[in-house]
């Protein structure tokens, strides 16, 4: 047959195949009837044979070029991108997560950076013997000054509005600061950087806070008791999450790099997932609970309970085999 | 196509379950910049439309939930707007569909929700390092903008040019445009279809001639008469010999009547019945072929 005429007969369905993708691709009619659904896939498998046995019919370069876009567009309308599988968050974020975090050495590292360099800090900007001007140096004036308006009075509640758009406020910034910690842990250094920050930044506050003259620090420990608990172990969970992510690629072990990569980012993103259910937690505490005028033991009773989840979640939930042991 | 042509050019090859391959060709960073600000730009456009249309209805000041859910918006779309378009609108946000762009798994399998999220999340890395206002002067710290060199050192480092976020989630992005289908070229000289029929019938083309042939038949166009008498020249001056033509033939005229032998006539070997072409028949055909081109 001449190349003419074999073009002039698979003309019309590929013509045909171009308008079913259109249609497939503008968003009112998403669905086509089954009998076009059918007609699709056959026009689909003929193009891909055509273009298969293109060499064999010799068909010009511009022709083949051709095919190649088009099953290249039929295809990725015959195979689209999988949507979230809801079903299988509860069960990720209940017993995988918590498996993972227990045996995570990377996470445990974090917790004892974050930890150490934490309480490092506070005792420096408490003990003014050992580095007089630490706590100006590492908050700077402005913030102190911030600070201690912030906390010069007692809490009293404020009105609900502003609580709420609080919330909001929480919401995005802790949660961005978690984010940023965990991709930075990728590239390791910012990772790091994020981490330590966060933890001398936050020591020396509590440290200074701490100090006996200032007469601010009962507010503040008052406003930060209730939420402390979600709020700083996310940040941690976030930071061993990412620094996991820096570990997978700089020691991969008996994988490549790129698939250690992979492979790790695959487990640890649902770890920095949990972490953002604990900033949102901690951001409504911190709206709602810590700023108000409730008396000091509810607020400490807000605390324990929520350590005493944590724990549930971290060592319960995650003793290797425990809650199905616990279920026989 | 060759393995050196495809070391030179950015297409991956895709093999589907129909165990049929076929060819892609990879974005790079100018074509998915424009995208991402597309993008950028789409997003302060809805987010401050939000803002207007909450602040129209609620007062100018807003009650603090409307704050508040304009600021949680503005969270998740700031981290996963890229995301959600990706996994609902099967590898494409709204400067991806503009751009013609779509992103799919390294193996061209469409991507599914945790890579699209995760490659979105991980732009922030390839946005290191930041830059600061603070080294051009005294401005308020708040000023900190992305350069985006490690996301363009790794992709330059990598042959499809996978930023951070793609390397992370093993995904890729691809050009996906509508295409053109041209037909055959057209060949104009009736000359052709005469020197075509001087040509000996037991000549085998071969495949690669074949692609040769039809190469320099679309693309003859662009060329000067002399430019394509060096061309043509290469398989011209042999061919001439091989056949006994005068030695003045035209390498050009003589490349475009194999071709129109090739691909326009019938070919002799394969259906003996009609070996003599009847070149006006024929030749309109080829043009109403190409008069219903669109």
């Amino acid at each position: 047959m001449k190349v003419v005429e074999l073009l002039e007969s698979r003309r019309r369905h590929w013509k045909t195949l171009e308008q079913m993708i259109d249609r497939l691709q503008s968003r009112r009619r998403k669905r086509l009837p089954p009998d076009d659904l059918v007609k699709f896939a056959d026009l689909y498998r003929a193009a891909c044979a055509d273009l298969a046995l293109a060499d064999a019919y010799q068909l010009p370069p511009s022709t083949t070029q051709y095919l190649h876009r088009l099953v290249g567009r039929a295809h990725n309308q015959l195979y689209r991108s999988h949507k979230f599988d809801f079903r299988l968050w509860g069960k990720i974020l209940l017993h995988d997560v918590p498996q993972s975090i227990f045996r995570d050495r990377c996470v445990q590292l974090a917790f004892c950076l974050f930890w150490g360099v934490f309480i490092a800090s506070g005792v420096l900007a408490h003990q003014q013997a050992l580095w007089p001007d630490y706590a100006q140096q590492m908050l700077t004036e402005p913030v102190i000054s911030q600070l201690e308006s912030n906390f010069s009075e007692p809490l009293s509640g404020r009105d609900p509005n502003a609580d709420l758009a609080m919330a909001g406020f929480y919401i995005r910034h802790n949660t961005s600061i978690g984010l940023k910690c965990f991709v930075g842990g990728l590239l390791v250094i910012p990772g790091l950087f994020i981490t330590v920050f966060n933890a001398a930044h936050l020591g020396a506050a509590f440290g200074y806070m701490a100090r006996p003259e200032v007469t601010e620090g009962q507010n503040f420990f008052q406003f930060v008791t209730a939420h402390g608990p979600f709020e700083l172990t996310a940040i941690v969970l976030s930071a061993g999450a990412g620094l996991r992510l820096g570990v997978a690629w700089l020691a991969p072990g008996r994988w490549g790099r790129m698939a250690s990569l992979r492979r790790t980012a695959r487990e640890a993103m649902p770890l920095m997932g949990a972490a953002m259910c604990m900033f949102f937690l901690a951001a409504l505490i911190e709206a709602f609970v810590s700023p108000s005028g409730l008396p000091y033991w509810f607020k400490a009773l807000v605390a324990i309970f929520s350590s005493g989840v944590l724990m549930f979640y971290f060592v319960v939930l995650g003793l290797p085999g425990g809650p199905s042991r616990a279920t026989g | 196509m060759s393995t050196a042509l495809n070391q030179l050019d950015t297409t991956i090859q895709v093999v589907t379950p129909e165990n049929i391959a076929f060819d892609y060709r990879v974005a790079g960073p100018f074509r998915r910049l424009p995208a991402f600000l597309l993008d950028l730009a789409i997003r302060i456009a809805a987010f401050l439309l939000i803002v207007f249309i909450i602040n129209f209805f609620t007062g100018a000041g807003g009650g603090g939930l409307a704050v508040a859910v304009i600021l949680i918006g503005w969270f998740v779309s700031e981290w996963f707007y890229g995301g959600l378009f990706e996994a609902y609108w099967n590898g494409q946000t709204p400067g991806k569909r503009i751009m013609g762009l779509r992103v799919l798994t390294t193996d061209g399998q469409p991507i599914n929700g945790l890579q699209a999220v995760m490659r979105n999340v991980f732009r922030t890395a390839d946005m290191y390092p930041m830059l600061s206002l603070q080294i051009l002067g005294d401005v308020p710290p708040a000023y900190i903008f992305p350069t985006f060199f490690v996301g363009l050192a790794v992709m330059a480092c990598n042959r499809r040019f996978q930023r951070v976020g793609d390397l992370v989630c093993g995904t890729l992005v691809v050009i996906e445009e509508k295409p053109w289908l041209t037909g055959v070229a057209k060949v104009e000289d009736p000359r052709t279809a005469q020197l075509a029929e001087l040509l000996p019938a037991d000549f085998r083309v071969s495949r690669s001639m074949a692609r040769t042939l039809s190469s320099y038949a679309e693309r003859r166009h662009y060329f000067t008469p002399a430019r394509r008498r060096e061309i043509a020249g290469h398989l011209g001056e042999p061919l001439v010999r091989r056949f006994g033509l005068p030695a003045d033939t035209s390498y050009d005229l003589l490349l475009c009547a194999l071709y129109y032998r090739t691909f326009i006539s019938d070919r002799p070997e394969e259906s003996p019945r009609r070996e003599v072409p009847r070149p006006h028949d024929l030749a309109a055909e080829s043009n109403a072929s190409k008069g219903s081109d669109p």
